[in-house]
């Protein structure tokens, strides 16, 4: 009866589970645990315990892994994301925040936040082949769609680091607001941009040369940054806003409102839909693009940061 | 006068620990959320706590002096009883949702064993005669590097700041009540 009953099961799941909808996975750092929503049925579909104090999160570019850092139990959690399982944990020598995938999908980076490294990792030995030094507190990490640049935000030296991914070395150092926290890249315009957590702006680099192009108010502590259609979208904790930047301009458009202490963003894949994790009110927004106002909140685990990307998916 | 107890103990503990490293920022983010109700009106609550540049209501404040009134960036330093100050400076301020945001932009860890906090304090009114208060925090532990001792953990961070929260909120009930 009972393999009767699993079998049923399986089938009753197979028919509503994986591949329909994108899905978000947020390390929820207070909790101790990755919770899974389904973005579609903006239902929680999982909660994976991880411990640790998860906080940074990348998703594979097959989008088969997540990569989740534990900043206190200092490791890394290479997680099935079909299955929902811990499949290898990484130890890190350091705190590991900030985490990167690949695109070619042979490295995983992970930003130490004390010992001011850069850790290059085969996630399928499960060890790290190398380590870079970098500025102090690295933070966030983005890499080029192309794979040739990686970038760091070195938070407590208010600078960026731009190093080159196949020889792991750093190429430039650009200055940018206080505090850069979040990193993100804009390829088409060969621009990352940065959310500087102190000087409640967003720094604009070109990392082809290595300029700031830019600075652009915004919120109360700037976390991170998405981007989708012309648009910034970036994370302003203590106002409880995501603000939004018109690409073309780099002037503000429109502060949303959203939950309280909001950090980890992302835009979907189709840049229809924004994600953006609140912290302190456990909940994760939807955003809609072309209205630029909320259309959905999800209720998630204790504190999620959601530092990276997060969102899966699952066609 | 919770709060006064873990402000000293933190400080004699901490009065033994060797300079720290100063950084600004770590890894693991706490929150505290501590609220009370009170049988009082809400006007009369935000009356007494309304004003960012008077925090007496406090146990175990001596005094408050600060810059700026209830405006963006207004200041204020909190002394302590005992000596021992805490600087912070308000960001965000609404009378009409009686609500007010700051952050301590200067505290000996010895005195509060926090880094980059930030805290709201609001009142919300529940029915005829009685209201809520809501004082949350988001901070860092004391201790900014791997391996924290004890006294500077996450959970000495939290057990510090839920402390001074419920005993502000506490004392706030009892005399509020009391003047009804």
């Amino acid at each position: 009866m009972k393999l009767v009953a699993a079998i049923i099961c399986a089938a009753a799941l197979g028919a509503i589970a994986p591949g329909l909808a994108d899905e978000a996975f947020t390390p929820d750092q207070n909790g101790d645990d990755v919770s899974v929503l389904d973005l579609q049925t903006r239902k929680l579909v999982a909660t994976i315990p991880v411990g640790g104090k998860p906080a940074g999160i990348a998703m594979s570019p097959d989008a088969a892994f997540a990569y989740v850092t534990s900043t206190e139990g200092k490791y890394l959690s290479v997680i099935d994301t079909a299955e929902r399982k811990i499949v290898r944990k990484i130890m890190i020598p350091d705190t590991p925040l900030g985490v990167a995938a690949d695109p070619a999908g042979t490295f995983v980076y992970v930003a130490g936040f004390y010992d001011n490294h850069l850790y290059e990792i085969d996630p399928r030995e499960g060890r790290i082949v190398a380590t870079l030094d970098v500025g102090h507190a690295p933070s966030g990490i983005a890499l080029t769609p192309d794979d040739k640049l990686i970038v760091t935000a070195d938070r407590e030296d208010n600078q960026l680091s731009i190093i080159d991914a196949a020889s792991f070395t750093r190429q430039r150092i650009v200055k940018v607001g206080e505090h850069p926290f979040g990193v993100t890249i804009d390829a088409p315009r060969h621009r990352v941009y940065a959310a500087d957590v102190e000087s409640d702006d967003m720094s604009v680099v070109d990392y082809e040369n290595g300029e700031l192009v830019g600075t652009v108010k915004v919120g109360k502590r700037p976390y991170a940054i998405a981007l989708a259609q012309d648009l910034a979208f970036v994370t302003n904790q203590y106002a409880g806003t995501v603000s939004v930047i018109d690409l073309k301009t780099l002037l503000p458009i429109k502060t949303i409102p959203v939950g309280d202490y909001p950090e980890g963003i992302e835009a979907s894949a189709d840049g229809k839909t924004i994600y953006v994790a609140n912290w302190f009110s456990n909940e994760v927004f939807a955003i809609d693009v072309a209205s630029l106002t909320v259309t959905a909140k999800m209720p998630v685990g204790d504190g999620p940061r959601a530092f990276g990307t997060f969102l899966r998916q699952t066609k | 006068m919770r709060g006064l107890k873990v402000l000293s103990g933190c400080a004699v503990a901490l009065a033994l620990l060797a300079p720290l490293a100063v950084k600004a920022h770590g890894p693991s983010r706490q929150k505290v959320s501590e609220t009370v109700e009170i049988n009082a009106p809400a006007a009369k609550v935000w009356a007494r706590i309304g004003n960012f540049q008077d925090i007496g209501w406090l146990p175990g404040v001596e005094k408050t002096e600060g810059t700026g009134g209830n405006a963006d960036k207004a200041t204020r330093k909190i002394t302590l009883k005992g000596g021992a100050t805490i600087d912070e400076e308000l960001y965000a301020y609404s009378a009409e949702k009686m609500s007010y945001s700051y952050r301590i932009t200067q505290v000996d860890v010895k005195v509060l064993p926090v880094n980059n906090y930030s805290s709201t304090i609001t009142v919300t009114p529940a029915g005829d005669n009685k209201s809520t208060i809501e004082w949350r925090g988001a901070f860092y532990r004391g201790f900014m590097n791997n391996d924290p001792p004890p006294e500077l953990s996450d959970e000495a961070a939290v057990k510090a700041v839920s402390g001074i929260y419920r005993a502000g909120l506490d004392s706030l009930k009892k005399e509020l009540e009391a003047t009804q």
